[in-house]
């Protein structure tokens, strides 16, 4: 029978103390992991979207609200700009990568972006492309729709499958629903694990079609289809990738100068978001999941302590069989250590596998695609950290244990 | 294989005042049975205490098993306990989450036995003491009578060349008591194993060979002149 054996009987012999001090342990812990990998994981998801991206140029607002509006598929676009203003970008020697966006429908919640075929040559920073096909071709005519991974597997949209979109960025009962004008789907993407996923990506083309026909046939009913002037073509927002990351700040410079849009950084926009609003709220989750964790310290130390009060005698009886004080100290250590142990253990079981189970959840509500599983070294650290909090609440009885001489306790009653 | 010398422990309070233990002399050889007799607090168990180093003495020598104790460490005086002392409790002092055949087996364990003899050893002490068939209960489910002869099991199984026995029969009925003490003697006489217990029944020191009065070793000290009474 060894010392860890013993410990370990000695833990299961007190079940509903060691359950309550497990369940604080385990709760802390599981906090922290929670905490620590959404936070992980937003950011990197964020960042990872948005360095797709150098520009985004839109209509006069705000940068954020482009940002989030045209990329994230999260806010309402404040405006709108010329068609040749992405003309003319796309022209911009210093332009690797232009694409159009049209948005203003969606269907089941899902927005339809009306762009050009060329969207789908996007590429990451490594020149891995974004886009992979699952299934059938990309859009070569209007009304062709290509969708996105989660759209497929949310609406059971399929190769063939016709649909109408409804005008609004979010499903309002009784919207305006465009049924003249049915997409059909020609392509379903590979899950790209950014919001792209929920999107419905068509042509510019149709987006104007449906709107433009709509705008006439509200000057019919009102009157004044004869004295309007056919507008100039629009778009939402350009999405822009530079030949060099570092050309950002200058060319935002002058298509703000040049024309009457924003020209949004996104990376810059999600840093903001995140020191501004995310990151305080994080500091505060982890503060509460820090408390938790040293609530649960205390919470073994007085176990521990309590434990090691209540057998002194029975630490006299093992200092009588011949252990020596290291032993007993090691003994009463090593309890500690599996109390510890086995709540962080669970605890980091807990909030992964609790963030594992919401995930698709989290995916369908916010986008938000994580690995439950990974482990960084924030984690690791925290973890550590955890772990010499709990050592450093076993060390106290067991010195305690180390220093008692046995000869009184081996008189008290058991 | 027990040789205590001009021994003096202060039991309470200091120099000047409180209760002192002296002992000019105390020796018992290998393989001999000795009874501690006296009245309650007299010092009966101070000197199985110093014999087998759970206290230690503020003067005076004690060597046992050839090895002074006083000038041990704190671990080289618990490692020799384990190894020379096998102790008998009044009270059993069995640990409550282990079953009978684990009690006996961290006995071994801190002896320093390998953990593949331990088993064998437990479990032909506890054959030994008459308990193979409860080796798996507790001390909770044991009677008094069966949590002594774990006790006993403990003590013997390292196979100790000592067998130190604090009122071992203390708790028990005189039937049980009995017993109790004929198999405590029996295993010590199969192993020539030297045999000190401490006893308040005149029947049971009278069945011991040797007896060794302890009433004249505890003495107060006034504070006056620290003269010694009785």
């Amino acid at each position: 029978m060894s010392l860890c054996h013993m410990a370990w009987r000695y833990v299961i012999s007190r079940l509903p103390v060691t359950a309550l001090t497990l369940a604080g342990i385990c709760l802390g812990a599981a906090l922290v992991c929670g905490v620590l990998v959404l936070k992980r994981e937003s950011e990197t998801a964020f960042s990872r979207e948005a360095a797709l991206f150098d520009l985004v140029v839109g209509g006069k607002g705000g940068n954020l609200q482009l940002v989030l509006s045209c990329i994230y598929h999260l806010d309402v676009p404040a405006g709108n700009i010329p068609y040749s203003d992405y003309e003319k970008l796309r022209r911009d020697s210093r332009v690797r990568w232009a694409a159009p966006l049209g948005i203003g429908d969606n269907y089941q919640g899902h927005r339809i972006v009306g762009t050009e075929v060329h969207f789908f040559d996007l590429t990451d920073r490594d020149g891995q492309p974004v886009f992979v096909l699952a299934e059938g071709r990309y859009f070569e005519e209007p009304f062709e729709v290509v969708i996105g991974s989660e759209v497929a597997r949310t609406t059971g949209l399929g190769i063939g499958d016709s649909f109408a979109g409804t005008h609004g960025l979010v499903p309002v009962p009784g919207s305006e629903l465009h049924d003249d004008f049915p997409y059909t789907v020609c392509g379903i993407l590979e899950p790209t694990q950014t919001t792209q996923d929920r999107a419905i990506f068509g042509t510019l083309e149709s987006v104007w079609l449906i709107h433009e026909t709509e705008d006439r046939l509200h000057s019919a009913i009102q009157g004044t289809a004869t004295l309007k002037r056919k507008k100039p073509r629009e778009t939402t927002a350009v999405l822009v990738r530079l030949r060099y990351p570092g050309l950002r700040l200058a060319v935002a410079d002058e298509i703000r100068q040049r024309t009457g849009g924003i020209a949004a950084i996104p990376l810059n926009e999600v840093m903001r978001l995140y020191q501004g609003i995310v990151a305080p709220m994080q500091q505060a989750l982890l503060i509460v999941a820090a408390a938790v964790v040293a609530v649960s310290c205390l919470t073994v130390l007085a176990t521990l302590l309590q434990s090691g009060e209540r057998r002194r005698r029975d630490l006299a009886i093992l200092r009588s069989l011949g252990a020596r004080p290291g032993q007993v100290a090691a003994l009463m250590f090593l309890e500690g250590g599996l109390l510890c142990g086995m709540g962080l253990s669970l605890g980091w079981l807990l909030g992964h596998g609790t963030l594992a189970l919401a995930a698709s959840w989290l995916r369908e509500s916010s986008g938000l695609v994580i690995s439950t599983w990974a482990v960084d070294r924030a984690e690791l650290m925290a973890f550590g950290l955890m772990a010499l909090c709990c050592l450093v609440a076993s060390a106290v009885p067991a010195i305690a244990a180390y220093r008692r001489p046995p000869l009184t306790d081996l008189s008290l009653d058991s | 294989m027990i040789d205590l010398r001009e021994v003096a422990v202060q039991l309470g309070g200091d120099a000047t005042q409180g209760v002192r233990f002296s002992l000019p002399s105390f020796a018992v050889a290998q393989g001999e049975h000795i009874a501690l007799t006296g009245p309650s607090g007299c010092g009966k168990s101070t000197l199985l205490n110093l014999i087998s180093g759970l206290r230690r003495p503020d003067a005076g020598s004690v060597k046992v098993a050839g090895t002074e104790l006083t000038g041990l460490s704190e671990a080289a005086l618990d490692r020799h306990r384990g190894q020379v002392c096998g102790h008998v409790f009044q009270s059993f002092h069995l640990l409550s989450p282990f079953t009978a055949l684990e009690n006996v087996m961290i006995g071994l364990r801190l002896a320093g036995y390998r953990r593949a003899e331990c088993r064998q050893l437990a479990e032909a002490a506890l054959d030994r003491v008459g308990l193979a068939e409860r080796r798996r209960s507790r001390p909770a489910t044991l009677s008094v009578g069966e949590r002594q002869r774990v006790a006993i099991a403990r003590a013997i199984a390292p196979d100790p060349p000592l067998l130190l026995a604090d009122e071992p029969t203390g708790s028990l009925d005189a039937t049980t008591g009995g017993e109790i003490f004929d198999l405590l003697r029996d295993t010590a006489v199969e192993a020539g194993r030297t045999f000190i217990m401490v006893t308040h029944d005149e029947a049971l020191a009278a069945a011991m060979p040797q007896r060794f009065d302890c009433s004249a070793l505890v003495s107060a000290v006034s504070r006056e002149k620290g003269a010694a009474a009785a």
